[in-house]
């Protein structure tokens, strides 16, 4: 028997015989559910590992990513929480500060930091200390539909939203009934989808400290959104579209054009295999700027955990590269590792290249404090606007006001 | 066996069950509710009235209660109104009576949030079947938007709980109808009363209880029910369609403020209890059992 | 031998419901026929499959976990049925047939349980429930469900009692009868409608019960059929509509067999016949 493994069962026999309510070497891991394929993955995976680390058991526990935060708020208030848990980067400051997760720095060696794309793991890094590991990583381009594109005269998409929104008006006037833009208007990320347009008239969301919302370029941005649903370039009620109703529809071929992340190639191939397809950046600004945004999700480690030590053992089986390669081609999402990225799957992969090409200019969410108030805030004024229920100025003034009163408190 | 004690066992198990889940989180909810709580519903200090304070001056507060107690009223009064001719014909004998019973019930048989997803699906603008199953008979010309405004969202959503309450209300309908005697109506025509006159004075006076425990009920039940309007529409587009009951999710799993959303939904709760209280006053005054 | 009056009868009446079934069972139509598409048919609003995917049943069933949450479910209803009528039958009794100081009171405080919304509920029962050590079981579930269930079948079963006349029971006891035997060989055959109906409401609830189990249950394998049919949805990026739809269809069926069932005893007069 190994030093580790008898060593192991000596703390199995005590935490036992302390009468722990948890079983003894159970590491609890609490998955978002991303597809169907999450639950299967994450269950071969705890085989594997448990195989190789007789002693310890891996419960993984799968939970529907819309009820994930409800999850974790009522197991975390009674205590019950596991020991790991899938959760969206941007909630990690919040749960850092109440001193639910665990730093993970005496566990990361600069090895293993070393395996890693340094612009996914910045975000899981707060005060100088990593508290979480990027287990899933997506950036932003635009799928168009080649066709479309073709008969209106252009074989890429344009690179400007100017040259954009002429492409857009040909695509309406050639009568084919496509709508050129799928533009994005309920539920999660509508401010996101706005942001691809601030960013590329040069805003910024926060900038020293104040909100950029009330910026001529927020307001060109806006301007431009709207102009294209009055000019009947996007789908007829954006505010009824969530992101994936608007990828249903550019799969059925009814929207041109599409903003969203790399998974959707896989969802092509099975539900519409002979949509004529390209992957490009968002179009750019006058100026030239364009961003692409950046998300990852992390696994981090919750302080009141019992056993650490095993679950770090558990964390660091999923980021060899092997696991890391299995599970990102079941999802579609980017290689966090560098190695990972190396591997023909995805370094020959032509829709992964365009991703992967943008990440230079990725922003992520910033981390700050009370930024899901800050999100509800911008996508409410959105919506307002694309729905023509507030003139654009004051509606985003108004918004900058409250985001600035929110940033104020925290 | 001491009599006087027999009818407060025979309450005994039920008394606790119910006191179980209610005090405890009642208690709960009254403890976030004056504290200042982090997003895990950990307190960090006693605050008094403060989340009421902050929930007092927001607009959308006031707005999602108004919509509320216009939800309720909507959903309610249609509901009954349209259950009881239903409920009385299903009381009939007239064939194919069972496979009718089942059909009106079978919205039941789908738990309440897949009802709403199926909708939502079914409401989509481009891709759903509602717009086009109106376009395939004829009866509109462009696809209607439904989700995307409050004003075609919300009277959908009314629609949508009036439909979902039906089964429920008609099958309360028919276990009081089956109290009424054959006798009863048998004796009035034979006095010459009409139908109506039948209803009226025989059928609506013995069914009154159950019509009390459906309004009760219903009103509860619809007041604080979730699905509906979280899967078609999240409260949105920009909170236009929140009831308290929504906006209050938001607020605590959201926002992660759970000290105001416990304020939200005390006083949900206050004014339910208020609601109840009187109308079963009222009622049980008519009551003669 | 159809009776011609009974004929128009049944015509009239069906013709009355007809609009009501159609609107009712959109969603029901919705979701048969989106159950039957393939998945590149799926998002196509129209309302004839191309071709009748049968076989989307058995993979669903396969694939998504639907026979063990399907035991789970069953197992919870049903108990939760039978226990919640074991505890308010007496007290359904209790309310109807004695005068009791807290009579009123007692009423009250049961509607009062039903007031808090499950979305509210969760945070103060899930902290109860998890000091207790007790989460992740099937069997706390179906407790919490016999408490919120109480309520309506409480008040159900007693507006109910009160329609039967006491001179039954007198004269079952005058003939020397006791109390107990009274109860369940007299009383209770006469009040089977609102048993009945408690019954259905009380297996529905806690067949579609949702907010609760999902909170409540940990592993896969306690699952229940509504967690697992929604976990089919909310997976974050990729939805098979198509199984979704077929696994709720499927949900449906046995609440659907148990009200087919059940339903043939709402019927009137029941009572009647015993008084004379």
């Amino acid at each position: 028997m190994t030093k580790f493994a008898r060593a192991l069962l000596f703390a199995s026999a005590g935490l036992l015989a302390l009468g722990n309510a948890a079983e003894a070497g159970t590491v609890r891991v609490t998955i978002a559910e991303y597809s169907k394929g999450t639950g299967p993955y994450f269950e071969a995976a705890a085989k594997a590992f448990e195989a190789a680390n007789p002693g310890t058991k891996i419960q993984i526990e799968v939970v529907p990513w819309d009820n994930l935060q409800q999850k974790l708020t009522t197991d975390i208030s009674a205590g019950a929480n596991s020991d790991l848990s899938i959760i969206g980067t941007r909630w990690l400051l919040d749960y850092v500060r109440q001193g639910v997760v665990a730093p993970l720095d005496s566990y990361v060696t600069p090895e293993f930091k070393g395996r890693f794309i340094e612009t996914f793991l910045t975000p899981s890094v707060l005060d100088g200390k990593v508290y979480g590991l990027p287990i899933a990583a997506s950036a932003r381009a635009v799928y168009y539909n080649k066709d479309v594109f073709a008969k209106a005269g252009y074989d890429t998409l344009p690179a400007t939203w100017a040259e954009f929104k002429t492409a857009a008006e040909k695509i309406k006037a050639s009568g084919s009934g496509v709508f050129p833009f799928g533009l994005q208007g309920k539920e999660i990320e509508t401010d996101v989808y706005y942001y691809y347009g601030l960013w590329s008239e040069g805003g910024e969301i926060i900038k020293d400290g104040k909100s950029g919302l009330d910026s001529p370029a927020a307001i060109e941005a806006a301007k431009l959104y709207k102009s294209f649903i009055d000019g009947g370039l996007t789908q007829p009620g954006v505010t009824s579209y969530n992101r994936e109703d608007v990828q249903n529809l550019f799969k059925q071929g009814k929207v041109a054009t599409v903003i969203t992340a790399p998974f959707l190639s896989g969802q092509i191939k099975k539900e519409a295999p002979n949509l004529n397809y390209g992957v490009a950046a968002i179009p750019a600004g006058p100026s030239g700027d364009h961003g692409t945004y950046g998300v990852t999700d992390s696994i981090v480690l919750f302080a009141n955990s019992k056993v650490k030590d095993e679950a770090w053992k558990f964390l660091d089986f999923l980021f060899t590269t092997d696991q890391r390669v299995a599970f990102d081609k079941v999802e579609g999402f980017l290689p966090v590792n560098a190695e990972e990225a190396k591997n023909p799957l995805f370094a020959d992969n032509a829709d992964l290249k365009v991703f992967a090409s943008l990440l230079p200019k990725a922003r992520f969410a910033p981390v700050i404090p009370g930024w899901e108030d800050i999100a509800q805030t911008t996508s409410n004024a959105i919506q307002k606007i694309y729905l023509g229920q507030g003139e654009i100025e004051p509606t985003l003034k108004e918004a900058a006001a409250k985001v600035n009163a929110t940033l104020s408190k925290n | 066996m001491n009599r006087l004690a027999l009818p407060y066992l025979l309450i005994l198990p039920s008394f606790v069950l119910a006191a179980a889940i209610i005090l405890w989180p009642v208690g709960e909810i009254v403890t976030l509710a004056v504290h200042d709580v982090n997003r895990f519903g950990m307190l960090r200090g006693f605050i008094g009235f403060d989340n009421f304070r902050e929930l007092f001056a927001d607009p959308d507060f006031f707005a999602a209660l108004w919509r509320t107690l216009v939800w309720t009223a909507a959903v309610v009064l249609g509901t009954l109104v349209v259950s009881t001719p239903i409920a009385l014909i299903l009381n009939e004998d007239f064939y194919g009576r069972s496979l009718a019973r089942v059909l009106i019930m079978l919205p039941w048989a789908i738990s309440l949030t897949m009802t709403a997803i199926v909708w939502r699906w079914a409401l989509n603008g481009e891709s759903g079947m509602l717009n086009s199953g109106l376009r395939g008979l004829g009866l509109m010309n462009e696809n209607i938007q439904w989700l995307a405004q409050a004003s075609t969202a919300f009277p959908m959503q009314i629609l949508i709980g009036i439909l979902v309450s039906i089964p429920f209300t008609v099958t309360i309908f028919l276990g009081g109808l089956s109290s009424v005697p054959e006798d009863l109506y048998d004796a009035a025509a034979i006095e010459g009363a009409g139908r109506w006159t039948q209803f009226r004075l025989i059928t609506l006076p013995l069914l009154r209880p159950f019509i009390n425990i459906a309004f009760v009920l219903n009103t509860i039940y619809v007041f604080n029910s979730f699905p509906i309007i979280w899967a078609t529409t999240q409260g949105g587009p920009a909170n236009s369609t929140d009831i308290l009951v929504t906006y209050l999710y938001k607020l605590g799993f959201r926002l992660g403020k759970l000290g105001e959303a416990s304020a939200v939904s005390l006083i949900m709760f206050a004014i339910l209890l208020v609601f109840t209280l009187i109308y079963v006053r009222l009622t049980m005054r008519e009551e003669a059992a | 031998m159809i009776n011609r009056r009974k004929f128009i009868r049944s015509l009239i009446f069906w013709a009355l419901l007809a609009p009501v079934i159609v609107v009712i069972l959109f969603p029901y139509a919705v979701m048969t026929i989106t159950a039957l598409k393939s998945a590149t048919e799926v998002h196509d609003p129209n309302w004839w499959p191309s071709e009748w995917r049968w076989q989307n049943f058995p993979e669903m069933w396969e694939t998504s976990g639907f026979a063990p949450a399907l035991l789970n479910s069953l197992y919870v209803s049903g108990l939760t049925t039978l226990l919640t009528l074991v505890v308010s039958i007496p007290a359904a009794y209790a309310l109807s047939r004695f005068r009791f100081f807290g009579r009123g009171a007692f009423r009250q405080f049961l509607l009062v349980s039903q007031m808090l919304s499950p979305i509210v509920l969760v945070i103060g029962l899930f902290r109860l429930v998890a000091s207790l050590g007790l989460i992740d079981n099937l069997n706390i579930l179906m407790w919490v469900y016999v408490a919120f269930n109480i309520a309506f079948c409480v008040w159900m079963l007693q507006s109910y009692f009160s329609t039967i006349p006491r001179d039954l029971e007198e004269a079952a006891w005058m003939e020397g009868a006791g109390r107990a035997r009274t109860l369940i060989v007299v009383f209770l055959p006469l009040a089977v409608p609102a048993i009945v109906v408690t019954a259905i409401f009380t297996f529905i609830n806690a067949w579609n019960e949702f907010v609760i189990a999902l909170t409540m249950l940990r592993r896969e394998e306690n699952y229940t059929l509504p967690i697992r049919v929604f976990s089919l949805v909310a997976g974050r990026y990729t939805v098979d509509w198509n199984y979704v739809m077929a696994a709720a269809f499927l949900a449906s069926v046995p609440v659907a067999i148990i009200f087919a069932w059940l339903q043939r005893y709402l019927v009137r007069g029941l009572a009647l016949g015993a008084v004379k």
